[in-house]
């Protein structure tokens, strides 16, 4: 059974209960007491993550740090259909490593901005926020194209992959930390997408979408 | 410049960014809409902001017919912006006040144009024609729209047959304010694109670009990439330059309070009924065996918002009035469908609208009124129809069917010639149960199945012939309905009224204390002093002319309150019913 090491609040805790429920993984919950008790840099958490940051996985003895890492192991070992992190192909690889690195780039923007708005980090919160327009920007500009090409995910393929996963909940708390979506129709379009894969749950400040139109 | 700019129209998004069942996140002048394409195509531009507590409605949920706000789940109708449903009022019909404000909308260049107080249509583009453009990605730049139109004017782009090439022939066709048209040539090759500014803010913009032709595959994506680059490294350059310059302090929306037209009191009428829409019949059809069914569109404007349940009064040729449920589907306001059964004993209501009213006429009716609400909240819904009586429940089933909410509509008719509104019918799919040609028994039977199991939570509505109402309310409160659970709607009241006591009525807020004699009516008492009370049927039947009883013991001669409600003696249907004490105080 896998032990999350959980805080509700965090968008990248939350792409794990995500991805988890999508490909319905059972596990449990170690609820982390990250604001205001700092539980993160706790000693015994220091033990299982040196850097003192979340999420953390123990499956069965194997304990592994990092989000966009999680998801990379939970996709390869726990999805049957073998889409959402497609080992044979390494175009597709190629392309999902550079999203899973431009995830990374919205934790340090969006979420930096949402830390300092909701619980009082001492960031540069006009870096934080231009920063993430300025990912917001390129991302926005990249869905306008899928969906100009006919496609609907982050990557080149039919369906979403682990990219659309480690993306999604930052982007959907942009808002938290002062970063207004107006400006990009096409990522707010894609969220819905992401809001009507099945098995989709949501988080505080995450609202579901509505059922799509069914094919006439 | 932005003064002048609240009158004419503007771009404020893309055809192409309103899927089905999504909400646009849209803003010009500093005013922010929620924009959706409701499944019948039709685009709602309104105020960004539920009514209830100014959340964003672009958060919300738009399920084709309605648009849901996200906090707490208020809903508004498609085309009028009325709310529908109140989930913590789930018996109650929402006032009609409650009214979203909306913009006009217009889909024409691959572009949604709106305006605040738009003067005059949206304007002919030289240079496009309909129907083989090319909408390009919208830039947002965050810039003042002059800036930006200034800009523009030095824009170079290859034409669409040259895209590979370099060098093109720029000239300045036309530029206004807002807008400015370009004409690129290179050698045989000839491109028009018209860029227009939309003015989100004063210091906040989009370009909008359209070309006068369109294009297939790679080669139209090898364009709108062509463009995107060229007007996104002109974004950033209008971007740098006014870096430096203070930005202009963002445009401070008005918010209307409640529009002028719905903040009126309507107008006082001798007889007290109100007919304050004119439709016209745009279609009368044989919906089924003795039925006939009336598509009424509005001759100017659009209809009001209705719901579920709610009915119109149609004052006929021959003066007569009668009272038909809406059928209606959530969010489909472009017309109010009614069907009407010709009475073999008809006074003249349905024989006129048979007979005599065609296709075209025009008639008056009345806002709808809704005294049959329907909740949205039980774990399962049971509707039973008689007969016409299928016409307001026929508007509920297809309310809870959009929803995805639990519901059986039993449908009990002579025979399938009678069952009306066959289109209607087979959307709502298993949940139709129809009971064809049973004996007065059979009915009683079949009743007593489908009321068998009542549990917690559950809720019935009936409407049909007074027998068959009458028995199935007696099933249903023998195997176990509370009254407060079953909700039903008479045709007509066919209790022989006795008018002959006479007693005295306070009305507590007017001030003001009457005589009611033998043969008059608390209503008509009321309205010859100038008190001015909504009434509909004038028989009891169905529940507009409501009062609430503050003192006193009515005599109650209606079909429109259960059991439950005669015993609590709070409320009193002025039309028909009277008082057994000397005195009745009302909350009039």
């Amino acid at each position: 059974m896998i032990t999350l090491y959980d805080y509700e609040l965090s968008g990248n805790c939350y792409k794990l209960r995500l991805l988890m429920s999508i490909l319905g993984i059972d596990h449990k919950t170690v609820p982390v007491d990250f604001y205001p008790g700092r539980e993160h840099k706790s000693e015994w958490f220091l033990k299982l993550n040196p850097l003192g940051q979340l999420p953390v996985i123990d499956d069965d003895g194997l304990v592994l740090r990092d989000a966009q890492a999680i998801l990379v192991y939970l996709a390869s070992k726990y999805d049957p259909s073998g889409t959402w992190y497609p080992r044979e192909n390494p175009a597709l690889l190629g392309e999902i490593s550079q999203w899973l690195a431009f995830a990374d780039g919205i934790t340090g923007t969006a979420s930096a901005a949402r830390l300092h708005d909701a619980l009082f980090y001492d960031f540069d919160i006009d870096a934080a926020r231009a920063g993430a327009h300025r990912l917001f920007r390129i991302l926005d500009e990249h869905l306008w194209f899928v969906e100009q090409e006919g496609r609907q995910w982050i990557c080149s393929a039919p369906q979403p992959t682990i990219a659309d996963i480690a993306c999604f909940p930052y982007i959907m708390l942009s808002e938290e930390g002062g970063i207004s979506r107006q400006d990009y129709p096409a990522i707010r379009r894609w969220c819905d997408r992401v809001k009507r894969i099945k098995g989709f749950i949501v988080m505080s400040g995450v609202f579901p979408a509505g059922p799509a139109r069914a094919a006439a | 410049m932005l003064e002048a700019a609240r009158s004419q129209w503007h771009p404020i998004a893309a055809a192409h960014d309103l899927p089905f069942r999504h909400v646009f996140h849209g803003q010009l002048l500093g005013r922010e809409f929620a924009v959706w394409r409701a499944d019948d195509g039709y685009i709602n531009i309104w105020e960004n902001r539920c009514l209830h507590r100014g959340v964003r409605l672009s958060i919300g949920i738009n399920d084709g017919r309605e648009l849901k706000c996200q906090y707490h789940g208020w809903r508004y109708s498609n085309r009028t912006a009325g709310c529908t449903y109140i989930p913590a009022h789930p018996a109650d019909a929402p006032a009609r006040t409650i009214t979203n404000r909306t913009f006009p909308a217009v889909e024409r260049y691959g572009l949604v144009w709106s305006s605040e107080e738009p003067l005059g249509e949206v304007p002919d583009v030289a240079g496009l024609a309909e129907g083989k453009l090319l909408a390009l990605r919208g830039i947002p730049v965050n810039a003042p729209a002059d800036k930006v139109v200034e800009k523009l004017k030095a824009y170079r782009f290859q034409p669409t047959g040259a895209i590979d090439g370099n060098g093109a022939e720029i000239a300045v066709e036309a530029a206004q304010d807002f807008a400015v048209a370009l004409r690129s040539r290179a050698g045989a090759a000839e491109t028009v694109g018209v860029f227009f500014v939309q003015p989100v803010d004063s210091n906040r913009s989009v370009i909008r670009g359209v070309l006068d032709q369109d294009a297939e595959g790679a080669a139209r994506i090898a364009i709108l990439r062509h463009h995107n680059e060229r007007l996104s490294k002109l974004r950033d350059e209008v971007e740098r330059d006014v870096a430096n310059a203070p930005a202009p302090a963002p445009i401070e929306p008005i918010y209307e309070r409640v529009s002028a037209e719905l903040a009126e009191m309507p107008e006082l009428t001798a007889h007290g009924r109100k007919a304050a829409l004119r439709v016209a019949v745009a279609r009368k059809w044989r919906t089924a065996d003795g039925i006939a069914g009336f598509e009424l569109r509005p001759v100017k404007g659009i209809l009001p918002t209705f719901q579920p349940g709610a009915h119109i009064d149609v004052h006929m040729p021959n003066g007569e009035i009668r009272q038909y449920s809406i059928t209606n589907g959530p969010g489909e306001t472009g017309s109010f469908t009614i069907g009407v059964k010709l009475e073999p004993d008809s006074k003249g209501g349905s024989k006129c609208m048979h007979e005599t009213v065609r296709e075209g006429d025009v008639l008056a009716i009345s806002e709808p009124r809704n005294n049959f609400p329907l909740r949205r909240d039980a774990i399962k819904t049971i509707f039973v129809a008689g007969g016409i009586g299928i016409t307001p429940l026929l508007a509920m089933a297809q309310a809870l069917k959009n929803q995805e909410l639990t519901h059986e509509l039993h449908y009990f008719a002579q025979g399938e010639q009678h069952l009306a509104f066959a289109d209607r019918l087979a959307e709502l799919g298993d949940a139709l149960k129809p009971h064809l040609g049973l004996s007065p028994d059979a009915t009683g039977a079949e009743l007593r199945r489908v009321l068998a199991e009542y549990r917690n939570g559950m809720h019935l509505y009936i409407c049909g012939p007074g027998p068959m109402l009458e028995a199935a309310r007696r099933i249903a409160a023998e195997q176990g309905w509370p009254d407060s659970a079953v909700h039903f709607e008479y045709f007509k009241n066919t209790n022989k009224i006795d008018d002959s006591s006479s007693f005295e009525v306070a009305l507590a807020r007017s001030c003001v204390t009457l005589q009611v004699p033998a043969g008059k009516t608390i209503l008509q008492v009321m309205r010859e002093s100038g008190i001015d009370v909504p009434s509909s049927c004038e028989q009891g039947a169905c529940g507009t002319c409501v009062a609430t009883v503050i003192e006193g013991e009515p005599d109650h001669q209606d079909v429109y309150l259960n059991d439950a409600e005669r015993k609590a003696g709070t409320k009193i249907m002025t039309c028909v019913s009277r008082a057994k004490s000397a005195r009745l105080v009302l909350d009039i």
